[in-house]
């Protein structure tokens, strides 16, 4: 058994902190993805987990071992690198054998290992290339396979797919999940992009400046973001926001006139508040039948789905989910409706107002 | 249809390369004679006798001017072996060390984040902007004080030291370039920093150690100032310095100084040749890759 417990974790540069106590408990097995806008902390929260970078503060704890001053060879951790980072001068073999070998491994069993990761990856025919012999995707198996080969508790990636391209990706990706059901080993996985959150993870750590924002399963976050951030972040095209007031407990205006119950849990007051709804929830119907109404200002057909960027009068466009059959054309008005239950509030701070009911996917 | 006014185009573009390639091929046609002359001079005259060097300078030894008598003095003059061997044991031995220490330099710099980093790289490479022959007599007085006068071990020192700048100033720039993924990767493999520089780094920047081992051996086998100053006496003499004998005060003896000045030409023209492949490369390495 090797959970990883994060305890307070915290880590500056200089005076300037850049994780702010992150607490989180990965069971052993799991599959979470980190994700973040560029900067966010989690590539240098994977580092300081891995033992690339000191910790300032807290914990780090694998199995039931404190590992803050431990070597990063020490932790039972095997990173894969976005560049990478494979040895030029040694070929596949070379590079998937270089750490048992320093650790003085039995030849024997380096060979076993090396050859049963290969297989895994479909490697086997490229053990004597050298990398710069490899395409991308060919060169990340390598990175992988020289992973697997460690046989370690806990798997770190770092950004690994961004370096190769979509098709690539797609593919990659779904060997990822695979590897992940084959070995069963814990893996946190570093990315900023949340296609990737959602595919690949058993739940998602949402960061933002050095801060954990909401840690899920991606149907949770998808669901039931706890704040705007979160709701924004997590869906592509991203969820629309719209400034509204609060009339009752749970009753909004928008845009003057249009009258919004919400099936959140009430609470008290008055005041300012957003309005989310994903792209993909709102319903398009005649202009006078909308809740709401506006001018098309974009039509981006994608072929089977279509966005329609709406014009409320708002700095950013409204964005519309449609079938890729829509005939709508840009300048033409269209009518919006939403559905309550798909529809989020957030109060002035960015919290979210609790759903009255769970999503039924989600537990 | 479509074809022709692209084969024009291409035909012209073709020519103008053609002009071009004739201009800079010209050019470095014209600026090899330059370099190659003097040397081709010396080691043409090395081959004739005395008279031959005076009479005809140019011309290519023939059956009257043919000698080998100034390979068999300096030969058989047994201290130029010694002044040879002086020279190289200076010169391989200084440029380890400032490959070894300059490359451990630029790794420390370009790799670990410590106060005083930014001052520290200014420091070690402000004496490219100071000519060592500066502090000339200061390390004549420094060698005197420490007993080294006269050996082999203070031309080391100083030729270290005159080439250390130059080394982590390139050595640095480019290991700041090499991917800090492969480093991490070897300190979660389990190397120590030690190992990483050896075994990862090292490798990784061999061109570049050879474009460095080129810059900076050819003024160290060429000096003649440091031995003059620091190691004159017959033990310690380097190849420079002992061509000297041959010059007298009133008869030069010219067959016996191009016959050691086209030997000494001779390591240097190895050590290119071991190191052209890799300097390539190094010399263009930062340019062209991103």
């Amino acid at each position: 058994m090797s959970d990883l417990v994060l305890k307070d974790v915290r880590k500056a540069f200089g005076k300037t902190e850049v994780i702010h106590g992150i607490d989180l408990h990965v069971t052993d097995g799991e599959f979470v993805v980190f994700v973040g806008p560029s900067g966010c902390g989690k590539s240098t929260l994977l580092r300081m987990i891995a033992g690339l970078e000191e910790i300032s503060g807290g914990d780090v704890v694998i199995g039931d071992e404190t590992v803050n001053d431990i070597a990063p060879s020490d932790r039972g951790i095997a990173m894969v690198f976005q560049s990478y980072a494979l040895y030029p001068h040694k070929d596949v073999y070379g590079n998937m054998a270089f750490a048992l070998r320093h650790a003085g491994e039995d030849k024997k069993l380096i060979n076993e290992r090396v050859r049963k990761a290969a297989d895994i990856l479909g490697l086997e025919h490229l053990l004597k290339r050298r990398p710069k012999e490899l395409s991308g995707g060919q060169r990340q198996r390598v990175a992988i396979g020289r992973a697997i080969v460690r046989d370690p508790e806990i798997f770190l990636f770092d950004e690994p797919l961004s370096n190769l391209d979509a098709a690539l990706r797609v593919q990659m990706r779904v060997e990822l999940l695979r590897l992940h059901q084959r070995l069963e080993t814990t893996m946190i996985y570093v990315t900023h992009d949340q296609v990737e959150a959602m595919t690949l993870a058993d739940r998602i750590v949402v960061l933002r400046d050095g801060r954990i924002e909401q840690v899920g399963t991606p149907l949770e976050l998808y669901h039931h973001p706890r704040n705007a951030f979160v709701a924004g972040f997590i869906g592509s095209p991203k969820m629309n926001f719209l400034a509204a007031e609060r009339q009752g407990a749970t009753t909004v205006t928008t845009h003057g006139s249009a009258q919004i119950e919400v099936p959140v849990e009430a609470r008290d007051g008055t005041g300012p508040v957003t309005l989310g709804i994903r792209p993909e929830h709102v319903e398009m119907v005649a202009p006078e039948e909308g809740t709401l109404s506006g001018e098309v200002l974009v039509a981006e057909r994608l072929g089977g789905e279509t966005y329609l960027h709406v014009d409320l009068g708002n700095e950013e466009p409204f964005v519309v989910k449609a079938d890729g059959g829509v005939m709508q054309k840009t300048g033409e008005r269209i009518g919006l409706r939403f559905p309550p239950q798909a529809l989020h509030l957030f109060d002035e701070d960015g919290t979210a107002f609790e759903h009255r009911e769970r999503h039924a996917l989600i537990a | 249809m479509t074809d022709t006014p692209d084969t024009s185009r291409s035909r012209r573009g073709r020519s103008k390369s053609w002009g071009t390639a004739a201009t800079v091929h010209a050019v470095l046609l014209g600026y090899t004679i330059i370099a190659l002359f003097p040397v081709i001079v010396v080691i043409l005259n090395s081959f004739k006798n005395r008279r031959g060097i005076f009479t005809e300078p140019l011309a290519l030894p023939g059956p009257e001017t043919f000698s080998l008598e100034g390979y068999s003095t300096v030969l058989s003059e047994g201290s130029f072996l010694l002044y040879y061997g002086n020279s190289l044991i200076v010169t391989v031995v200084s440029l380890f060390l400032i490959l070894l220490l300059g490359a451990m330099a630029a790794h420390a710099l370009s790799e670990y984040r410590f106060r005083l980093n930014g001052i520290l790289s200014v420091y070690m490479i402000l004496g490219i902007m100071v000519p060592i022959r500066l502090g000339t007599v200061a390390i004549l007085q420094l060698m005197v004080q420490l007993d080294l006068v006269n050996t082999l071990v203070s031309l080391i020192f100083v030729y270290t030291a005159q080439g250390l700048p130059i080394a982590v100033f390139i050595l640095t720039e480019f290991m700041r370039t090499l991917s800090r993924d492969i480093k991490d990767c070897a300190r979660v493999d389990g190397l120590s920093e030690y190992r990483i520089f050896f075994e990862v780094v090292l490798p990784l920047v061999r061109p570049v150690l050879a474009t460095v081992a080129v810059f900076s051996m050819i003024p160290i086998w060429n000096d003649l100032w440091f031995p003059l100053i620091l190691a004159s006496s017959d033990a310690t003499k380097t190849v420079t310095l002992g061509v000297q004998q041959f010059i007298g005060q009133y008869t030069v003896n010219w067959s016996a100084v191009l016959a050691s000045l086209s030997i000494a030409i001779l390591p240097v023209l190895v050590l290119y040749a071991i190191f052209s492949r890799q300097l390539i490369s190094g010399i263009t390495s930062g340019a062209v890759k991103g």
